[in-house]
């Protein structure tokens, strides 16, 4: 049975004490294996993004989980447990804002927020990301006001290549800047057909067959989600960094990368692009 | 430039003190493990005549600390266990603590074990010559296997160190890994169990020993199983001990309040069964195993000094009761100073309990011409002690430094800058 054990003998103790012992060895090889074959087979069917938001979404403080609901002040408290995906939320289709009159009335309206425009005629991710519909059925996907405050002049955003299969909430952009790079996630699901000609956005997506926004911020909650972030950078900067960053009534500096040190810098674009 | 290095390699939202900082704080401990490595290599070259152990006391400082390590790194199994398979969740806030000091804990205990038995090169003899009869053949097959499963746990949190995670595939593999973590953390259970049960069986099964043997179930004496106990016990407690360390030296909050709450429950209750069970193994040994064996238990304790009977009390009232009953009245476990005093006692409480196992036992004569036996470690085995307690602090520190070790550090730290 054991015949590399040296002095084996066909006795009970040999067999329970080896037995055990060999069985603890397998199992745990065994686990390994069975770990290292599924990250293969995620690796092959290109599941690294969706396993990467997972994984990001857990380590997220329950502030940065807040839903969107509790955000708006509807269900205060309220965290999300669907990734920020609201597609298959009960809750939120109850909640699902309606209005359409309301909705056609936002579309041609702006916000500001502490001197961050917040167009409203555009969906908006809570990747700050926003999408919206071009004239020929395309999807525009650009940075936030936010966003592009983080990337500044100088920040590089790798764009993904023509041809990717993008997915919601998996990464798609990175931004590289001041020594710092972040994944920027992903507001759509689709297929990357170029760069985009607009001056805000930065791709041109073909969406998925059945792709809808329910999952996206528009109109009067965008604005609401955008003052909640901002108190969110505030509060962040200064828990890492000791720095507060903003007095009240104060506006969000035009180039964050340059008014802030290379760890603040770091820390916030971490929390604005839920890359932590 | 190397700061800079320094901070890409640190995960986002949480401050880490300046490097060189860091380093000052790095530098005695790696000047500690630089001796002690010294003086294990003067071990493992020359022999073992470095130290005083001989054949009459054949375990020294070396066996008494990887039954004490040993016992304190408990906290990982039993933690891995409470969150795994029964679904404590707040305890998420410490497993990965928890590993790192089960790892440290068990890898230095297999290293000093390395150093004791002179031979490291023929270790595998163990595994091709098992005595299965052995108490000590159980421990060396369980430690081995364990510390491999600690290996195996401290993967995942190594691999969300924010660098590695940069690769796909290496996010992948701690996720899968994370996936499957239960069942390491049920293997892990079995087999802390029986090592840590056949470490007290070791003295427990000594016939010529009758300060330590003990009567029992089947094959085993009831030490395999106050062992056991014991080290479920002071797990959570060191655990508590080690995060609230941390916090001082750091000057941050790591876990919250509720998990300290959980901690220190746990340990008091596990701690007062251990006392209860404890006091009954001393009653039963005092009025009849020992007699049985022509020892009236009186004598063991007549040598008076280092071995009088405060040590019995010392061991089971002072640093087993009192820290039980701090740790479960919630009034006093609210109190924080409280709370670590209780976990401090319950630590210092096994490992004496571990010392009077390891040193007392062979101090005391069993045979009329044998006299008290002392024994003081040479310098070299203090070195060694010294060696794997400064491998701990570094690691535990580049592990707090680099790695996720406290889950809830980020939230606590954005709710003090809230206030």
């Amino acid at each position: 049975m054991f015949p590399w054990v040296y002095g084996f003998e066909w006795h009970p103790g040999y067999l329970i004490f080896l037995g055990v012992f060999f069985t603890v060895a397998v199992v745990v090889a065994g686990t390994v294996l069975y770990a290292l074959w599924r990250s293969f087979r995620a690796v092959h069917r290109k599941q690294e993004g969706r396993i990467y938001w997972h994984t990001v979404f857990e380590d997220l403080a329950p502030e940065e989980r807040r839903c969107r609901h509790a955000i708006t002040g509807e269900l205060p408290e309220r965290c999300c447990d669907r990734e920020f995906d609201c597609r298959g939320c009960r809750m939120h289709a109850r909640l699902l804002y309606s209005d359409e009159a309301g909705a056609r009335a936002a579309a041609s309206e702006q916000a500001e927020v502490c001197g961050i425009s917040l167009p409203l005629d555009r969906y908006y991710h809570r990747g700050h990301t926003w999408v919206r519909e071009g004239e020929d059925g395309a999807l525009l996907v650009g940075l936030d006001g936010l966003g592009r405050r983080l990337a500044g002049g100088d920040g590089i955003v790798e764009l993904p290549a023509p041809g990717t299969e993008l997915r919601v909430n998996e990464p798609a952009f990175r931004l590289r800047r001041n020594g710092v790079e972040a994944r920027i996630l992903s507001p759509v699901d689709g297929t990357v057909e170029g760069p985009a000609c607009d001056g805000e956005a930065l791709i041109r997506v073909r969406p998925a067959a059945g792709f809808h926004t329910a999952h996206l911020l528009r109109g009067g909650e965008a604005a609401a989600w955008m003052r909640h972030e901002l108190d969110r950078l505030q509060v962040a900067l200064a828990a890492s960094c000791g720095a507060a960053t903003l007095a009240d009534g104060g506006g969000a500096a035009p180039d964050l990368g340059r008014s802030l040190a290379p760890r603040e810098f770091d820390t916030a674009c971490g929390l604005v692009f839920l890359d932590v | 430039m190397v700061e800079r290095l320094d901070e890409g390699w640190i995960a986002r939202g949480v401050r880490r003190a300046p490097f060189d900082r860091f380093l000052l704080w790095a530098a005695p401990w790696a000047a500690l493990l630089a001796l002690g490595a010294y003086a294990i290599f003067l071990c493992l070259r020359d022999g073992l005549f470095h130290t005083n152990m001989d054949n009459r006391y054949v375990f020294g400082l070396w066996i008494f600390l990887d039954l004490a390590v040993i016992a304190l790194g408990a906290g990982a199994f039993f933690t891995g266990f409470l969150l795994y398979v029964l679904r404590k969740t707040e305890l998420r806030a410490v497993i990965n603590s928890a590993v790192v000091i089960g790892l440290v804990c068990y890898s230095g205990a297999v290293l000093i074990l390395a150093v004791d038995v002179g031979q490291p090169l023929r270790a595998w003899f163990t595994f091709y010559h098992p005595n299965v009869h052995s108490m000590l053949t159980e421990v060396t097959f369980c430690i081995t296997c364990y510390l491999t499963v600690l290996w195996i746990e401290y993967v995942p949190i190594f691999l969300k160190n924010r660098r590695l995670a940069l690769k796909p595939s290496m996010l992948v593999f701690e996720y899968n890994l994370h996936k499957v973590m239960v069942v390491f953390a049920l293997i892990g259970t079995l087999l802390s169990f029986f090592h840590q049960g056949s470490l007290g069986g070791l003295f427990g099964v000594l016939r010529g020993r009758p300060f330590a043997f003990r009567e029992g179930l089947l094959i085993w004496p009831s030490t395999f199983f106050l062992f056991v106990l014991s080290a479920m016990a002071v797990g959570p407690s060191f655990l508590a001990l080690t995060t609230w360390m941390a916090e001082k030296v750091t000057r941050r909050r790591l876990v919250k309040d509720e998990v300290y709450q959980t901690l220190g429950r746990i340990s008091g209750k596990l701690l007062l069964a251990y006392v209860f069970f404890k006091c009954l193994d001393t009653l039963l040994w005092i009025n009849q195993t020992a007699p049985e064996r022509g020892f009236p238990a009186h004598r063991f304790y007549e040598y008076g000094g280092a071995f009088g009977t405060w040590i019995l009390f010392t061991e089971i009232a002072l640093l087993g009761l009192v820290p039980a009953l701090l740790l479960l009245k919630p009034e006093w476990r609210a109190r924080r100073g409280l709370l670590i005093a209780g976990a401090a006692m319950a630590c210092l409480g096994v490992t004496l309990n571990r010392f009077v196992f390891t040193i007392q036992t062979l101090a005391l004569p069993t045979l009329p011409f044998d006299r008290l036996l002392l024994y003081w470690p040479s310098w070299q085995e203090f070195a060694a002690f010294g060696f794997v307690l400064a491998y701990g602090m570094l690691v535990y520190s580049f592990s707090y430094r680099y790695l996720k070790l406290f889950p809830q550090e980020r939230e606590l730290a954005m709710t003090e800058a809230k206030r």
